[in-house]
């Protein structure tokens, strides 16, 4: 069981591979939308705060497209009841396929940052602090947004309005990323680890709600 | 034994079928038949499993079925492919069977591919196959999980003389290691003794 739990895991990071033109896609869009925003305040003097806040509602964005999408192509009936009759519980299916959204998410990021940076007009000294900040508050993002995407795509029109609900779990990551920008400095920053714990907190619900409304809405 | 006792299902107010009752014992074959929206599928559904009956029960050897009876016994194949377009033939039979936890002999697939396919091949990608093609990948799981019921949506659907013919032989074998098959289907079935489920 074990071994074949290892090749799930790299089978799923092929398929994250294969995905991975969306989030090209997805960033390029990302690097077009900071460059229009960069020019359209070329007058004014913003500070960080403004430029920071502006990248984490787009990544916020960019992270609930890519789960909508995979959610929709890999949790169609047909794969989702294969996925139900596995021996492989349903909640450690959605956990391996969040972890590699993320990790393609993430990895697009790194290898983004710094134009997105030079872009935004941020000192590049921030660098790795942005980055570590960005990814421990995109685990969370990604695990909430697999439960409204659980919910959207279900069969159920009426229902699928219910996604709304979920929407409010968002706002304390969005909040904490902009009280971040005011105190940059990751030495003396310790609101990283509301992250942390924001994030274990969504893993012990997040694949058990994610997985019951699979089953219940989707199939 | 798959013992199914007074079953109704309702989707909204709208009543699907009503007190449905049949056994099927070890080694037999159910062919549940019946029009288009009479609910073969939620039948099928509801045996597996996805989705509960408005009223009576459906039991596996005198246990109900829940999620892990379904899991640890049944392979259940719909009418829709689960296969990702995006893999070639021989990452999604690698992908399917790692989700259904088997571990296989290499050569073991490749004689099963051999059995359905003929020459085929296997590095082409899913979506540049034929609709029959497609179909006897979903099949193929029938080879390689073992598990001792198959629950089949409209198994013959898009599948030459030939193939047809393949699947019975499969049937015949998995009846003689007293397997249980329930296949919902239009067509009849070319196997000497099997039960019918007439819906109306």
């Amino acid at each position: 069981m074990i071994k074949n739990f290892f090749k799930l895991i790299a089978n799923e990071f092929k398929l994250m591979l294969k995905g991975s033109v969306f989030s090209f896609v997805l960033f390029c869009l990302l690097i077009i939308a900071c460059s229009i925003f960069s020019l359209s305040l070329r007058n004014e003097s913003m500070g960080m705060n403004a430029p920071l806040s502006f990248l984490y509602i787009m990544i916020f964005f960019i992270s609930l497209f890519k789960v909508e999408k995979i959610y929709s192509l890999d949790f169609d009936e047909a794969k989702l009841q294969q996925y139900i009759l596995s021996p492989f519980s349903l909640e450690i299916i959605v956990f391996v396929k969040n972890m590699m959204i993320y990790l393609n998410l993430i990895i697009f990021f790194v290898i983004f940052s710094p134009l997105i940076l030079i872009i935004l007009n941020i000192d590049l000294s921030y660098l790795i602090q942005i980055n570590i900040l960005l990814s421990l508050s995109l685990l969370s993002i990604i695990f909430i947004a697999s439960m409204t995407a659980s919910i959207t795509i279900s069969k159920n029109n009426k229902l699928s309005l219910t996604s709304i609900l979920t929407l409010p779990l968002f706002v304390p990551i969005l909040i904490f990323s902009m009280a971040i920008t005011d105190v940059i400095d990751f030495n003396t920053n310790k609101m990283y680890l509301f992250f942390v714990a924001y994030f274990l907190l969504n893993l012990a619900f997040s694949p058990l709600l994610t997985s019951f409304a699979l089953k219940k809405l989707s199939v | 034994m798959i013992e199914v006792n007074n079953l109704s299902f309702a989707r909204g107010n709208i009543l699907i079928y009503k007190d449905i009752n049949f056994k099927i014992s070890p080694g037999e074959l159910l062919l549940v038949s019946g029009a288009n929206g009479v609910g073969k599928t939620t039948l099928l559904s509801n045996i597996v499993n996805f989705t509960e009956p408005l009223e009576g029960n459906i039991t596996y050897h005198g246990t109900s079925i829940d999620n892990h009876i379904a899991s640890e016994c049944f392979l259940y194949i719909g009418e829709n492919n689960f296969a990702y377009d995006t893999l070639t033939l021989n990452q999604n039979i690698d992908y399917w069977l790692s989700v259904h936890n088997v571990n296989f002999d290499k050569s073991i697939k490749n004689k099963s591919v051999n059995f359905l396919f003929q020459e085929l091949n296997l590095d082409k990608k899913f979506y540049q196959l034929s609709f029959g093609q497609k179909k006897k990948l979903q099949l193929l799981l029938l080879i390689l999980v073992n598990k001792p019921v198959w629950i089949l949506d409209d198994p013959y659907s898009g599948l030459d003389t030939r193939s047809i013919t393949k699947i019975n032989t499969l049937f015949k074998k998995k009846l003689e290691n007293k397997g249980i098959i329930i296949v919902a289907s239009h067509q009849k079935i070319n196997l000497r003794n099997y039960k019918t489920l007439q819906l109306t």
